[in-house]
This record gives structure tokens, sequence and C-alpha cells, in this order.
């Protein structure tokens, strides 16, 4: 044989043995009963020389249970509100500036602010002054009255940070309810995207996601030593110099963190820390809130990740807080990320964020008071950030980082801040426009009939194969079981989620294979006709018929890559499975029947049945 | 030499295809313009399942059998004036798919008489409804309202209520809430269960989508067969040539729309599967298309002296076994999801056959023949333009 023979061989020797082995997770996650599948037996169960076990088929919503729900953000209503608020702190600062009017808030579209005063001119000055930046004054407003326009392009980002917001704390939301691998993606037209594998209940769902978030601020009470009695009753974490050690023990565990407090200096507070929120919930059920008085303190749950991309861990711990809500997100005004340019921490970024008159002095009274002491945002029960309070705050103030960290990391978590200041002050109530759920019973129930129609499917186009082309129809044979195997390993290793259709689309996919196989047969049977040999007719049947198998295959991937872009859920499973198939199809019906049939017909005077 | 052949088609068939191709082109345009015609919304119009159409379905099982006309009967009792019942898979399954054309429960009438409720009770400055959203009214108060006492108001009005929730003003100084009644869902669940409580009724599978969202899945849909077909036109025209184009052009359409027409003629659901079977069948017709376009341009070079006629012919019939098995074979693949499949999936494999039938009818009759067509029509322009163009010299 030749040496490129030799050479092929190796390489569908290879990928047979590939698909194999990234299939080894898939094989163990499937023969575990569903409950199992997502714990710790899973994992155990993935040798250690296979691939990490994350890389698996996953059973799209509709084979196994569970929710899809697409929820719109009311852009208008939180850019109305956003406006109504703008009008607010507008007639506070005419006011403090002593112009004289009758009334200001937001006109009939409810887009523009309208002021009714004796003094236009004055009153459009201080007003462009105010926020000259968002706003300008149009033309052809009535007598005695300014308007206030706000510019296109800050509409835009009104619309466009209340759907980011809302997508924020959607996530929230379902991160609190520790449903596993739940996907929430952002889509067009103000859309937001939720899956949420094996969730039984979609008025729950609907109910919890439709709420509009809830922002508190609270005071943290690093002095109660109260916690500090869980070190006899917790295991304490296991850490190491550079920090925990990750993952947690099961159940949670102890640790402490350094905190400053005011007239005492440094202290070590004991927090709980556990890998799942629920973990956190019990200790703090069952063994905090005992430690309490239900009047003074509250606890508070926050999330901390370590770590990036396959590193990324994420923990969750304690806030010991104060019981009281100090202060609502309604009262802040503004957020956004910037830099700090005075001072010693000049350079870094920082969250500005800017109260409403009314809680400028709530907000005053508050850091007035607990100056050096921490304060934590709560948004829907998460505990977002814990910045001291390093001066005094009223009608602005900002948020520091903390130190030492990469900018990028600082500026992208003042963003993530701001973004929840403002989802609190922001009410963008979000509405469903598309639920599809589907019950745990019938999941397994298509899982088996899909499994069935495909191996009946394949059977069907092998014994067709066997029986019409005899040797190279078990050539071709080969080709489609490998086939069948590669799409699989593919879809494995890139986690596809295998949907009902999606099934529909790989049984497609080996009936297209074989395609492949005829055209290569028929033009064998061709060539042999015409007078030539075996070996002749095998090369040039190959040859000519290299670019039909590529235009066939070509025209078919167009049409399921639009369908890829176009689809989702189920639909886009049918066409990434397509898609695989018919790369996977070129691959075994050019290259691997190939080195079988130049085997076949090492000789001159080799047979083969055609 | 030695090998072994058995043919399931005879090979150096001598079939005049293009000789029929005015036959073939009467057929396909009844056969098309039926089709359109048929599924036009004016004439009858296709089954828009609630993907396009926006609405709500459940699949729900029972556990004994169940007569449908119960059903039918019960399902009528709600009210709904736009509801469907139909059996769902095989009749020893007891399943059955419901499917009401809206999305909020209350009607006008209720929304109006509980905005007035509610108005004589409280000091209510704005209220808003959309049956496009759900069971959600919106109402703004000019003073705080405790939520219990809002929904026993509602409630008094002969909505039942799931949840009243506060939420942030618009304004300073005004209250918001939301008060959400029952759902569809719920609704149809509950009755089912009180009136076939022995049978053991069990919601399955719900789907809902807003009429908008519906709209825009469809007008996206027609627009990634457009899409698809533009591309695909453009490869075969890039690969070989430009004047094959019209050939592959019109025989994708024809697949198509007869695709369509198994969902218009059928009255079976027509959703996002129905668009991804069309869309596959656009992308595989043109297969066999491309194997014999191949084989035209192989034997155009081969056999100069023959006309263009014998030449297509030729090539039609020289591949006529392997567009017949190619087509054969993966037909084959379909038969388990035809034995097994139901509903959305047995209706992908059947008209995914009936594509690939299409496609390959379309090859032999449409596709090829058509260059022959457009070769004539060329040729006439130009003895045409040629003695004209004499006469003006």
């Amino acid at each position: 044989m030749e040496q490129s023979w030799y050479t092929r061989l190796a390489l569908v020797v290879l990928v047979g043995l590939w698909s194999v082995w990234q299939l080894v997770p898939s094989w163990q996650y499937f023969r575990l009963p569903p409950e199992q599948r997502l714990g710790d037996a899973y994992d155990a169960s993935v040798p250690g020389w296979a691939p990490s076990s994350k890389k698996h088929l996953n059973l799209g919503l509709d084979l196994q249970g569970g929710i899809h729900l697409a929820m719109g953000v009311d852009v208008d209503r939180a850019v109305k509100a956003k406006v109504a608020r703008r009008a607010d702190e507008m007639a506070e600062h005419l006011k403090s500036k002593g112009i004289a009017f009758t009334s200001a808030g937001p006109d009939a579209t409810g887009l523009r602010i309208v002021v009714a005063t004796s003094a236009p001119d004055q009153a459009e000055k201080e007003g462009l002054d105010f926020y000259g930046s968002e706003l300008y004054s149009p033309v052809g407003a009535p007598a005695g009255q300014v308007l206030f326009a706000f510019k296109d392009q800050v509409l835009r980002e009104f619309r466009g940070k209340a759907v980011e917001q809302a997508e924020k704390v959607i996530r929230n939301r379902v991160d609190k309810w520790g449903v596993s691998e739940p996907d929430i993606k952002r889509k067009a037209n103000n859309q937001i995207q939720i899956q949420l594998p094996g969730f039984k209940d979609p008025e729950k769902a609907k109910d919890l996601l439709g709420r509009t978030a809830q922002l508190e601020f609270k005071i943290c009470d690093d002095e109660n030593p109260a916690l500090d009695a869980l070190r006899s009753q917790l295991a304490a974490c296991p850490a190491d110099r550079s920090g925990l050690t990750l993952p947690l023990p099961d159940g949670g565990c102890w640790t402490v963190e350094t905190v400053d407090v005011p007239r005492l200096g440094q202290r070590q507070a004991t927090m709980v820390v556990a890998n799942k929120r629920p973990e956190v919930e019990q200790v703090i059920a069952q063994k905090i809130l005992p430690l309490l008085d239900p009047n003074k303190n509250a606890v508070g749950i926050g999330e901390t990740v370590v770590g990036q991309d396959v590193e990324r861990r994420t923990y969750y711990r304690t806030y010991l807080l104060r019981a009281k809500t100090e202060l609502t997100g309604d009262y802040i005004a503004n957020a956004q990320p910037s830099v700090d340019n005075s001072g010693p921490g000049s350079g870094k970024p920082v969250v500005v964020f800017t109260m409403s008159p009314d809680g400028a002095r709530l907000m005053e009274k508050l850091t007035t008071e607990n100056m050096g002491r921490r304060m934590a945002t709560v948004l829907d029960d998460k505990v977002e950030t814990a910045p001291y309070i390093q001066g005094r705050i009223s009608t602005s103030g900002q948020i520091s980082m903390g130190s030492a960290r990469d900018y990028n990391a600082m500026f992208e978590e003042a963003n993530a801040i701001a973004l929840v200041l403002k989802a609190g002050a922001l009410p963008a109530p979000v509405t469903i426009s598309e639920e599809r759920s589907v019950g745990a019973t019938l999941g397994p129930e298509l899982v088996k009939k899909g499994t069935l129609a495909a191996l009946v499917g394949l059977a069907a186009v092998l014994v067709f194969m066997a029986l019409y082309y005899r040797g190279t129809g078990m050539v071709a044979n080969v080709a489609l079981v490998l086939n069948g195997l590669l799409v699989l390993a593919i879809m494995s290793m890139i986690g596809t989620t295998l949907t009902l259709p999606g099934i529909a689309g790989f049984v497609l996919t080996l009936g297209m294979a074989v395609d492949a196989n005829v055209l290569i047969n028929e033009r064998i049977r061709e060539e042999m006709r015409a007078g030539k040999t075996v070996k002749q007719a095998v090369q040039q049947g190959y040859a000519r018929v290299f670019w039909t198998i590529v235009d066939s295959h070509v025209t078919t991937l167009v049409a399921s890559v639009v369908l890829m872009n176009y689809g989702s859920g189920p639909v886009r499973g049918f066409a990434v499975a397509l898609t695989i198939g018919l790369i996977a199809s070129m691959f075994t019906s050019i290259v691997v029947t190939r080195v079988i049939m130049d085997f076949l017909t090492r000789d001159d005077s080799a047979r083969l049945s055609v | 030499m030695q090998f072994k052949t058995f043919d399931i088609l005879p090979h150096g068939t001598k079939f005049d295809f293009v000789g029929k191709r005015h036959i073939a082109v009467v057929l396909s345009l009844i056969v098309n313009l039926t089709v359109i015609l048929w599924a036009l919304p004016a004439i009858h119009g296709l089954n828009m399942g609630v993907d396009f159409a926006g609405g709500t379905e459940m699949e729900v099982k029972f556990a004994q059998p169940v007569d449908p006309a119960a059903i039918r009967q019960a399902v009528g009792d709600l009210d709904f004036k736009d509801a469907s019942v139909q059996t769902y898979g095989a009749e020893s399954d007891n399943a059955f798919l419901i499917r009401v054309g809206r999305i909020a429960l209350m009607s006008p009438e209720d929304v109006k008489r509980v905005e007035e409720a509610v108005k004589a009770k409280f000091p209510v400055t704005s209220s808003s409804f959309n049956a496009e959203i759900g069971d959600k009214l919106d109402f703004q108060f000019s003073t705080p309202v405790v939520p219990s006492e809002l929904q026993a108001v509602v409630e008094g009005a002969g909505v039942r209520v799931r949840e009243v929730r506060e939420e942030a003003g618009l304004t300073a100084g005004t209250k918001s809430f939301a008060v959400i009644t029952q759902g569809i869902r719920d609704k149809v669940e509950r009755d089912l269960a009180t009136r076939f409580a022995a049978a053991k009724p069990e919601v399955r599978r719900v789907e809902y989508v807003g009429p908008a969202v519906g709209r825009e899945l469809r007008n996206q849909g027609f627009l990634a067969v457009f899409y698809a077909m533009v591309l695909i036109v453009a490869y075969v025209g890039l690969r070989f040539d430009f004047r094959f184009s019209p050939g592959v052009i019109i025989a994708i359409i024809h697949d198509a729309i007869v695709t369509l027409g198994y969902f218009a003629f059928s009255g079976r659901e027509f959703n996002l599967t129905s668009i991804a079977v069309i869309l596959t069948v656009v992308g595989y017709s043109v297969n066999d298309t491309v194997v014999v376009y191949d084989r035209i341009r192989e034997n155009h070079t081969k056999y100069k002296g023959k006309s263009l006629v014998d030449q297509v012919n030729l090539a039609i019939n020289e591949t006529l076994g392997r567009t017949f098995l190619t087509s054969f074979a993966t037909a084959l693949s379909l038969v388990g999801l035809l034995i097994f499949g139901v509903g959305t999936i047995f209706d992908f494999a059947f008209a995914m056959l009936i594509g690939i039938v299409s496609g390959t009818y379309s090859t032999w009759f449409i596709a090829a023949p058509m260059t022959v067509w457009l070769e004539e029509r060329a040729a006439r322009k130009r003895a045409a333009g040629a003695p004209a163009a004499a006469a003006t010299k």
C-alpha cells in the first residue's frame, strides 16, 4: 500500500477512537437515572482518563421537562419613570435656585419635561445647566412654559439599560432558586429568554420573575460577635495561604474575614461559606438565626466569584446585617461607573450615584452616623456589595472597588454595581411573551420513542445498503456507523442540547450520509461498465464524484446554517444536528470509505461487488 | 474483470424527459397554484400553530380512556369561543391538544367589570390591561391601598386573583399595583380535574406565544426560507454557470410549495418545525439537481455533436439510478420517525418525505428541461435579432 494510505488509515482510526473516548461522559450520564445525573455520582462515574464530565450531551427542555420563557421588558414604562424622576429632580433644583414655577413634570408623551413658569428664560438656563449633557430645549414651547427634551442617544441609553438591568435581576433570581444549568440570554426587541431545565412550576417561575426589583441599603453589623459561636458548631473551612480551598465541603463551613470597625480597629469576623446558596440558607435557618435577635439583626447572602474561565468558581457567603432597611432603591436617581480623579485612590474605577432630594437627606444622616462601617446594598435578597462608608454622602456619593486588582475587573464590577443601583431605582416591568413548559412525564417517553425511531431508521438504511450493494454496501455501512458516532461525539464535545427535532435531524443526516456512498458506488459501477479495472474504477469514481459530494452537502449546509440563525429551542437543535451531521458525513463518505475501498482493491485483479 | 451487480432500475434507459416538459410544467403549475390558493387565508389558509398565530396550546393526557366529545363539550363550556380540541397521537394514548386562540383569560367585559368595581372603591388615577400580554391588570392609585382589600374587590367582580403585587409608582405620590388573575392554563386544568377526576388528567406540555412574538417568528421564518434560497442559488451559480440558476430557482420554489402543500391540505399544524422542514427540503432537493447538472456539463464537452435536448436527456437517464437511490435512502431513514413519531415529529417526517419525492420529480421534469427551454429561447432571440441587425445596416 502507498504511504498516503497508511496516513489516512491512521487518521480514520484516530477519529474513531476519539469519538468513542469523547462519548464516555455521555454514556455514563445517560446510564444514570435522571435525578442522579446532576449530582456527584455522575462526576465520580466518569473515569479520570475520559474527557471532562461537563462534556456530555444535554437533553433539551422538550426531552427532560422544564420551562422556556421569553420575557419582554416594558422599556417604555421604564423610560417614562426615568423622565418622571428627572422632572422631580428638576423641580428641586429650580426651587433651590430660587426660580418661581407653578408646575414641573412629564408632558403628555411622558418623554419630555415641561415646566410652567413666569421666568422661562432663567428656568431654561438652569435646567440645561443641571442636566446639560442629557437635555436640550426644543423650540415651540407655549408661552409661560419651558420644554426639556432628552437627546435621542440618551433615550436609547435608557432603553438599553432597562433591558440590561432586567436581565441582571432575572439572573439573580434564577441563581437563588438553585436551578441547575439555567440559560438566560438577551434577545432582540427587548426580550430576555430564560430556560429552566427540570423546573416544574411555570406559574411560580412567572410570578417570581415578573416582580420588579427591590433594592435596599443595610448597615453591616461587624462589631457584633454573635456569629463567633458558630466556630464550635461548624467545621472550619480548609484554606491555605492563597485563600479558601475550593470546592468547599458540602453543607458549608466557617471562615473569617478581617473587617475594620470604628473605634475598635480591626477584628476577625466569622462568616459561613458554602458552594450553593441553599446550603448557606440552611445554615442560616438552623444555626445562625437562633443566635440572633430578629429585631436587631438579619443575615444577607452574597456571592463571590474567584478565578477565570474554566477555573472560575462561585461560592456563597453570609453578611451579618442590622435588621433595619435604612434606604431603598427608590431614592436613587442615577448611578454610573466612573474613574476616581481625586485623592489617594486617583485613577481607579468607582461607582458614582446620585440620590433624589428626599434620599439625599436620609443618606446624609445614615452616612454621618455610620462612618467607617460597611454599608450593604441588597438586591432581591442578595448582597451585591458592601463597601466601607468613607465620607459623608448626600446628593451624590461614590463607591470604591477595593484595592490592588486588575483595572478591567474593577471597572466591570463598577459597571455591575451601577446597574444594580439603578435596577432598584428604575422599574422596568417584565411581561411574559412566550412560555413553553414540558412536564416531567412527557420527556422520558419522547426520548424512548426518539431513540427507537433513530434505531429503526438506521437499521433500514443499513439493511438496504447491505442488500443492494453487498460488499461496498458494507463498506458504506461501516462509514455510516462511524458517522453516527462522530456526530454524537462532536455534539458531546461542544455540549449541544439534544432536542426531539434534533433526533430527527440526526436520523436525516444518516440518510444523507448514505447518499454520498450511493453516488460513489453508482459512479464506480459506471466506470466498470465502461471497461475499466476495479482499481481504476474506484480511483476514478472517487475523483469524479468528489466535487458532486461537496456541492450537494454545501447546499444543504446553507439551509441548515440559515436555520440555525433563525430558530431557537428545539428547532435550533435540529439545525445544529443537521449541520454537524453534514460535516461529519463529508469526512466519512470521502475519507473513510476510500481507505477501505483502496484496501479492498489493492491488486489489479481484485473483485468487488458494487 | 468480474463484478456482480443487481439494479433496481435498468441502466441505459432512454426515457424522453425533456419531451415531457410541457405536460410536467402544466401539471406542476396546477399543483403549485392550487397549494398557493388553498394556503391563502381568504380561501382556506394554513392551520397556524401557536408559534405563529399566538395563543395557548396545552397537551393533556388522561390515565383512562375519555370520550373526545366530552372533552370538546367541557372546553366548549368554558366559553373561549375560539378553542379547539384534537386528539393527539394514537387513540390509546388518551391525549388531547387543546388550543385557545388568545392568551388572556379575561374578556373585555370582565376587564370592564373589574375596573368599574375597583374605581367605585378606590381612588384610581389610571388602569391598563393588555390582552396581548395576559391576565394582568395594572392600577395606579392616588393614595395607598391595602392589597388584600384590592384582591377582595376584584374577586367580588367575579375574577379569580392569583396575586396582587405592589410595583414602583410611575410618579412620586402615586401607588401602583399589578393584579394578576387566573390564566387559561389554570382554568382549563382545574375544570378538567373536577370534571374528569376519575381519568386523572395531566397537563403535559403548555405552549404560550404572544401574538407579537408569533407574527415576528412567522415573518422571520419566511425570510429565512427566502435567504436560504438566495444563498443556494448563488452557490450553484458560482460553482456551475449562472445559466443553470433559473432552473434551480424554479425547482426549489416548486419543492418548497409542494412541501407547504402537505400542511395546507392535511390541515396539520404549521409551526417552527414546518419552517425547518421547508428549509431542509430546499437545501436537499438541490442535491439531485446538482448531480444532473454536473452530468449535463460533462456531456456538453463529451458529445459535442448531439443536440442539447439529447444531451440533457442522456444526462438524466445516465444518473437516473443514483437520483432515485439517493432519494430512496434518505426516505428510508425517515421510516422510524414515521412509525414512532407523534404530532410535530410525524409531520416533520411526512412533509420531508413529500419534499424528497418532489425534489426528485422537479430534478427530472423541471430543473433539467428548464435549461433546454432557456437555451432555445436564447437561440430564438439571437435568430430574431440577427436579421433585424442586418436590416438596420
